[in-house]
């Protein structure tokens, strides 16, 4: 059991290593940030399209523009900023956090944390009896059904 | 009186309507008094709904087909020049023709109820079947009001009329994407209507749940399917390499899918464990209202998207009809929720139950994101006047690591045993897989592949993998020592004998599939501008792209300015053709990709810009796009899984009845 054990670390290890390793803060490049910045706005003529994806006239033009601001070396929030002032909060694809609007990005937490919150209290709800067999008798016998479910036993009887 | 097709349908359709407002009493009677000729009366009624409904689904086809521009829906989608393909795919190419398309659907599916659902559970199917009839009068009601009618006639019959949308003729993959969208949207209405009749009826137990299972199951997959077919044709067709915008259709479709997912799951748990029964009723419930919600949303005119059809009069409608499904069904599940007590408890959190409990969570919680975030900007609005948008950049942040917390589940929950497991059995059953994952991610850091939810999805990809080979093998393992059986043999039997755990294991492989495909897709996309004249060459990527210069193409339908490009290196040797498209009816041209197709990466080629005096230059945009066409292969692999876990099983002898229940109640 302590091979498998110290094979599992091992290999959590490099999981661990290769995630953080792609995670690390490298220096971005003039077009990654090109890229960012007209990722997050709207091609104001297209449906739901930003600027990057779209291949439309307009998007060609906002793009333009945004190169040319990044080769002046303005900041990512000016460069939004110069855009939010021309077309409102409406070119952002995803609402400023800093704003009452900002709280959609608590949805996704909000409804996690609940969903988990019932499930573990129903999980705190076992009661265990007396006459029930221990949870680790269970549980071997759990691991059996669960072994034999992967056969396909025409006779019960016949594992016996 | 000369014959007429619009005469045809409107006589079908209005004959059909009273038809399905007495099926529903006649159910409903029958239910009630269990009364065999109601019964016989409701289903004759169903199957003659049914035909009727066909019969004016194939009179707006012949319409379309022999060009009758004297009916409003052929004059507007329908040219003379149209080819016969796009003119019969032109039935659900616009707002009536698709509510017609989804009326028929619905009303096979009251009849298939009707002739094989109520012998075997006469009273809950019959209940469930005045509940369909039910969903078909509205619907019936529908197309046969101004609200929908497919059959209005012109008030000036034109010489030709508009033709389809320009987007809707280019790809046919039109003929495969909607229906299969709506098979899967109206199919769900089965499950509906047994779960509500199974709370008319106060039943308490899950045999609408049994009885379903497979209907549930396969409008899941036709609405996956179809979900993949419809990112399919938006990338080969609107042109800017993607195959997902997170566009209210899009998220209208994706949201009942979700929720489908996590009810496909936990009524194993029921069915298993007799645990969340309410739960169950509650998500079938919310699937329902979410394909309605879709609708909606995107048949009225509220939300902005490729896909939305004019505003209409139907709006209003699909709204109450929307409010009175959910009140109605809320309002049952609370009166019958003392009936609906769950048979024991939770496992551990290491147990099968449990996971998939989780797995509900992340599901719904992923569900409601995407319902809010495609509804923000209509309540923003609402409330305070703001304008604003929510698009990609916060559905892909937000559902990202939703969606790799669900790889994660996927990954374990198959490896536990229900109840819980021990500390010993997890060491054992894991370790492989571990290893296995950090194959996957070391793999992507390996290929420079950008980010780090790119290598988590590489490394989960792997664990998932390798959990389902370990499956795979050990049932191959205890077959050929049981049976004696050859591996493949005892593979196929695998798959035949125990297909609803095993093909969903194969679905499951189709969804890593698809996360690989969007992983490596969406941070490893090259893309190059150049703007060329014929003769010039440029490489993106490893491969050369030599521009042979622009040409029109004169069609029927259209006029096309195409780029020709040969596209050589990496052992690629095609001849691409991006175009601009000009139809009579579109102001601006339609662009349309030129896509090289190939398993290890896409070279996606668009024709931006060019020359209009002279032409002797344009500009190209290619995007080579790496494991692209995983994702299709992924979409077919789930369906190819699911109706593995579709097909009847072969009958057995219940070996492995769980240890502390009593064993299921069968019989009406």
């Amino acid at each position: 059991m302590t091979r498998e054990r110290a094979v599992i670390l091992v290999a959590l290890l490099a999981i661990f290593g290769a995630v953080a390793w792609s995670a690390w803060p490298h220096e971005t490049t003039a077009a990654e940030r090109v890229d960012r910045i007209t990722s997050e706005l709207r091609c104001v003529t297209c449906q739901g399209l930003s600027v990057k994806d779209s291949p439309a006239a307009s998007a060609r033009q906002m793009r333009d523009l945004v190169v040319q601001r990044v080769a002046e070396g303005r900041t990512d929030d000016e460069i939004r900023g110069e855009f939010r002032a021309s077309y409102g909060d409406w070119v952002l694809l995803s609402p400023p956090a800093s704003s009452w609007t900002g709280l959609i990005w608590l949805v996704p937490v909000v409804a996690l944390a609940a969903g988990l919150a019932v499930v573990v209290r129903r999980m705190r709800a076992i009661v265990p009896s007396a006459a029930a067999p221990s949870t680790r008798e269970l549980a071997a016998l759990r691991e059996r059904v669960a072994r034999e479910e992967a056969l396909d036993l025409p006779q019960a009887d016949g594992a016996e | 009186m000369s014959f007429s097709f619009a005469d045809l349908g409107t006589g079908a359709l209005r004959a059909a309507l009273p038809l399905a407002i007495w099926g529903i009493g006649a159910a409903a009677y029958a239910a009630a008094k269990r009364d065999g000729r109601a019964l016989a009366s409701a289903r004759w009624s169903a199957l003659i709904t049914f035909l009727l409904v066909v019969l004016a689904a194939l009179a707006m086809i012949g319409a379309l087909v022999t060009h009758d521009f004297s009916i409003a829906y052929v004059a507007r989608n329908n040219a003379l020049e149209t080819p016969l393909f796009f003119t019969v795919v032109s039935l659900w190419a616009a707002l009536e023709g698709s509510i017609l398309l989804w009326t028929a659907i619905l009303a096979g599916a009251t009849a298939y109820v009707a002739w094989r659902g109520t012998p075997a559970l006469p009273r809950l199917a019959t209940t469930a079947l005045a509940v369909l009839f039910a969903m078909l009068t509205f619907f019936l009601l529908l197309v046969t009001t101004p609200a929908a009618d497919p059959f209005v006639r012109s008030d000036i019959v034109p010489l030709n009329g508009n033709g389809p949308n320009p987007l809707l003729q280019n790809h046919p993959l039109m003929a495969l994407h909607p229906p299969l969208l709506y098979l899967g949207y109206v199919l769900f209405s089965v499950p509906f209507a047994y779960a509500i009749a199974s709370l008319i009826l106060g039943e308490g137990g899950d045999r609408w749940l049994v009885a379903t299972r497979r209907f549930a199951l396969v409008s899941w997959a036709l609405l996956g399917v179809g979900i993949v077919a419809g990112s399919w044709w938006s990338y080969a067709v609107l042109g800017w390499g993607g195959y997902w915008a997170w566009d209210p259709v899009e998220n209208a479709a994706i949201m009942p899918w979700l929720v489908a997912t996590a009810y496909l799951h936990s009524v194993m748990v029921e069915e298993k464990r007799r645990l969340l029964r309410s739960w169950n009723l509650s998500l079938v419930i919310a699937t329902f209202a979410l394909t309605i919600l879709g609708t909606f949303l995107t048949r009225s005119g509220v939300v902005n998207s490729v896909h939305a059809f004019t505003q209409s009069a139907i709006g209003p409608l699909l709204l109450g009809y929307l409010v009175a499904i959910v009140v109605l069904s809320v309002g049952l599940l609370l009166w019958r929720l003392p009936t609906l007590r769950d048979a024991g408890a939770v496992g551990t959190p290491l147990s099968r139950e449990a996971i998939f409990l989780f797995q509900n969570v992340v599901f719904v919680a992923a569900t409601l994101t995407v319902l809010l975030g495609t509804l923000y900007p209509l309540i923003a609005e609402a409330l305070s006047g703001a304008q604003l948008s929510i698009g990609r950049p916060y559905f892909d942040r937000v559902e990202v690591p939703l969606a790799l917390a669900l790889l994660f589940l996927m990954g374990i929950g198959p490896q536990l045993p229900w109840h819980g497991a021990s500390r010993v059995t997890l060491e054992r059953q894991f370790t492989a897989p571990i290893v296995a994952a950090a194959g996957g991610a070391l793999l992507a850091v390996a290929t420079a592949l950008g980010g780090a939810f790119a290598v988590l999805t590489y490394a989960l990809a792997a664990f998932v993998v390798a959990t389902v080979v370990q499956e795979f093998a050990r049932g191959i393992r205890a077959r050929r020592a049981l049976h004696g059986e050859s591996a493949s043999t005892a593979f196929a039997n695998l798959l035949r004998r125990s297909g609803r755990r095993y093909g969903g294991y194969i679905v499951h492989l189709g969804i890593v599939l698809v996360a690989v495909a969007v992983a490596t897709s969406q941070s490893k996309t090259v893309e190059v501008e150049r703007t060329v004249s014929a003769g010039d060459h440029f490489e993106a990527a490893g491969y050369t792209v030599a521009f042979g210069g622009l040409r029109s193409v004169r069609e029927p339908q259209r006029d096309l300015l195409v780029a020709d490009l040969a596209i050589t290196g990496n052992g690629a040797d095609e001849n691409l053709r991006p175009a601009l498209l000009f139809f009579p009816n579109a102001t601006q041209a339609v662009g349309s990709p030129g896509i090289a197709a190939g398993l290890h990466d896409d070279v996606y080629t668009i024709l931006v810009a060019y020359d209009t005096s002279a032409r002797s230059w344009a500009t190209i945009r290619v995007l080579v796009i790496p494991l692209v066409s995983w994702l299709w292969l992924g979409g077919g692999v789930v369906g190819l899984g699911a109706v593995i876990a579709a097909l009847p099983q072969p009958k057995r002898r219940e070996v492995m009845r769980p240890l502390t229940e009593a064993p299921a109640t069968v019989g009406d």
